[in-house]
């Protein structure tokens, strides 16, 4: 094999690997928001490295990759973000959580209820 | 590329679509609805990894195509259900 095809398909594995251990996780921790964390990993490290070993290998398809991965950088940790902020204003239990520094206090909660 | 590289593209496809099924282990026994949502917005960027590696296996770009629909897809819905979860409501 030549050297360019070692390294893509060594980025591709390692995209792999993330995402095998980003489902570990998601099956495995105790909360949504563990949870939350872990899938993260699955959509940059694991597309990531999906993408750059693709890129490497497939020439061709780098630029449609680059917008891809441009826009999957920018969408999914707003996603994450709205899941996690839809788990808290739901009152979701923190497993294991010393203090709750919101407060019950959210960004867009009314003034009525902030004490 | 060589005939190995095809091998390990191969082995690589057949483990991210075998990962899916924790995912929808997640979906069904998830114990809140914010759960439910985390799995399916992991089950789309799952799909959106097997389709990279479908492009990779046969060369071709116009797969990708469906990588960035079901991305553009995914953000809108998993916003709109985030929001339906907080708020009560969509729109």
């Amino acid at each position: 094999m030549v050297l360019r095809e070692v390294i893509g398909l060594a980025l591709v594995l390692g995209g792999v690997s993330f995402s095998v251990v980003g489902i570990i996780g998601i099956v495995r921790m105790p909360d949504v928001y563990c949870r939350i964390h872990a899938s993260g990993k699955v959509s940059t490290l694991g597309l990531l490295g999906l993408m750059t070993g693709c890129a490497i290998l497939v020439p061709a398809t780098g630029l449609k990759l680059l917008a891809l991965a441009l826009f999957l950088m920018i969408t999914t940790p707003v996603a994450s973000h709205a899941i996690a902020a839809a788990a808290y204003r739901q009152g979701t239990s923190h497993v294991g959580a010393q203090r709750d520094e919101l407060g019950g206090r959210t960004v867009n909660a009314p003034a009525s209820d902030q004490t | 590329m060589s005939e190995a590289a095809n091998v390990i593209a191969q082995v690589a496809l057949g483990v991210m679509v075998v990962l899916l099924l924790p995912c929808a282990y997640r979906v069904l026994k998830g114990p809140s609805p914010a759960d439910r949502l985390q799995a399916v917005e992991t089950t789309t960027t799952l799909l959106i990894g097997i389709t990279v590696v479908l492009a990779l296996i046969q060369a071709s770009t116009f797969v990708l195509d469906v990588a960035m629909a079901l991305a553009a897809f995914s953000f809108v819905a998993t916003l709109a259900i985030a929001r339906y979860l907080s708020e009560g409501r969509v729109f």
